[in-house]
């Protein structure tokens, strides 16, 4: 188990409440991007590819707290872009952590340990660092079109640790990857003591340079399985298990797009975190006026036909652990044994 | 049209074969600046980041060259879509990538030589 205990209760209680409350749609992980700008362009990311007017746009912390108090989820992760370039996310992470939000910084961590010497950031059970690796050095630097990030990166998770921060990764699989080189990259990092991994199939963004290495559906299902069947007991993911039973394909779910909502200079994007179809001003107004019957495997859309990203259908498998007795004591049964 | 690797440098005349919201569509895909050229012979040049053609008065959005907006403009108003700016996703970082590491790989075998024949081919 790798999810601090308060963050569970807090996620817990809040899909609780939302249920007994009738909302049929609500937010888990608030998407908050506030630039677009990064220190690398890698293989697989179709997010920063922009005029260079748009990459020099960025929110102002008040515009990110206005959509944190609109959308008001438990959960805020802030990817990006890279938002350690973001010049206020020292004071929006404190802003973040005061409303009780669970912070998670998603950075390839180029520049965390500069951030950190200059005491940008303050531990808390709230805040993690959630550091992008794709693997070890070699399957990392090729992914990230650099090398020595893994390096870096490794040397900014120590850095946050020896200060007592939260420190997750998170890691986005291809196809092709390799399922012991990943397993070992596991072990890696269990080794240097973060709290938890993420994984999760890329999505083949339509603007990502490199459109031969998304995994589709079946590929997926052999690949997870591969790794995730014998999963040693000193492996922790910061994930739901029946997520991670869903990559494996031992469970189906449908996506759930308005789970993580995102949030961006553009505005409230629809439908979800990957896919570009348009903006609305307000939350409220993405939740009313979004065709959400046009998105999902279910509706036949292309483009979510093979999508199985962790944005769309990880709040699909909270949303199941807490709406049957049978999805409770599955997510409880993988989280107790550590088996998936 | 283009070869469909790219529109940059597309300059469509809306009609017949090529209805207005199809190059509206096209132009909210494009990673590039484009010019709005409007009924009235005026243009704005900039990013186009959003359109809804289910709204009452359907509309596109923009961010002028300064980065200033959003400014909206009516569907009504369009009359074509200019694509002038550089098309973002059109770089292929990744194959470069796997060009200089290639590209790596071969000045080390260089330096090195030629691989030593083993003692068995001797």
């Amino acid at each position: 188990m790798s999810v601090p205990l308060s963050q569970m209760w807090a996620i817990a209680s809040y899909v609780i409440r939302q249920k007994l409350a009738g909302r049929k749609r609500y937010p888990l992980v608030l998407m908050l991007e506030p630039l677009f700008r990064c220190n690398l362009a890698c293989a697989g990311c179709g997010k920063i590819q922009y005029p260079a007017q748009i990459l020099r746009k960025q929110l102002t912390v008040e515009q990110c707290l206005a959509a944190v108090d609109e959308c008001d989820p438990p959960v805020v992760s802030i990817p990006g872009g890279e938002p350690l370039m973001y010049p206020h996310i020292g004071p929006l992470v404190k802003a973040l952590v005061a409303r009780r939000k669970y912070v998670y910084l998603c950075t390839n961590a180029i520049l965390l340990k500069e951030k950190l010497e200059a005491g940008l950031f303050e531990p808390s059970k709230y805040f993690s660092f959630s550091v992008h690796l794709d693997g070890l050095r070699a399957e990392h630097d090729e992914a990230v079109c650099r090398d020595g990030v893994y390096v870096d990166a490794v040397a900014g998770i120590k850095e946050a640790l020896r200060r007592g921060f939260r420190v997750t990764t998170n890691s986005t699989l291809f196809d092709g990857a390799d399922a012991l080189r990943m397993r070992e990259f596991f072990d890696t990092m269990m080794d240097l003591g973060v709290e938890g991994m993420m994984i999760s199939p890329g999505y083949s963004y339509s603007k990502a340079p490199d459109q031969e290495h998304f995994l589709r559906t079946q590929r997926a299902h052999d690949l997870f399985s591969t790794l995730l069947s014998n999963p040693k007991r000193r492996w922790k993911f910061n994930q739901s298990p029946l997520f991670l039973q869903f990559l494996m394909g031992k469970q189906d779910f449908e996506c759930t797009p308005w789970g993580n909502p995102t949030y961006n200079v553009f505005g409230w994007q629809r439908p979800c975190y990957l896919l570009q179809e348009g903006y609305a001003a307000t939350f409220k107004e993405l939740l009313e006026t979004t065709r959400w019957e046009n998105y999902g495997r279910s509706s036949g859309n292309e483009k979510c036909r093979d999508c199985m990203v962790h944005c769309g259908y990880e709040p699909s498998a909270v949303h199941h652990t807490f709406s049957s007795w049978r999805g409770f004591r599955d997510t409880v049964q993988a989280t107790v044994t550590g088996r998936f | 049209m283009t070869d469909g690797a790219t529109l940059e440098g597309w300059t469509p005349e809306i009609g017949k074969g090529v209805p207005l919201e199809e190059v509206i569509d096209k132009a909210f895909d494009y990673r590039g600046n484009v010019t709005v050229v409007k009924t009235d012979g005026s243009e704005t040049v900039g990013y186009l980041f959003n359109r809804d053609r289910d709204a009452a008065v359907p509309f596109v959005q923009m961010f002028d060259l300064d980065g200033t907006g959003p400014i909206s403009i009516q569907y009504a108003e369009i009359r074509t879509i200019r694509f002038t700016g550089r098309d973002t996703a059109a770089g292929n970082s990744y194959a470069a990538w796997l060009r200089a590491k290639e590209a790596a790989k071969f000045a080390r075998q260089t330096e090195k030589g030629p691989e030593p024949t083993s003692s068995r081919d001797a």
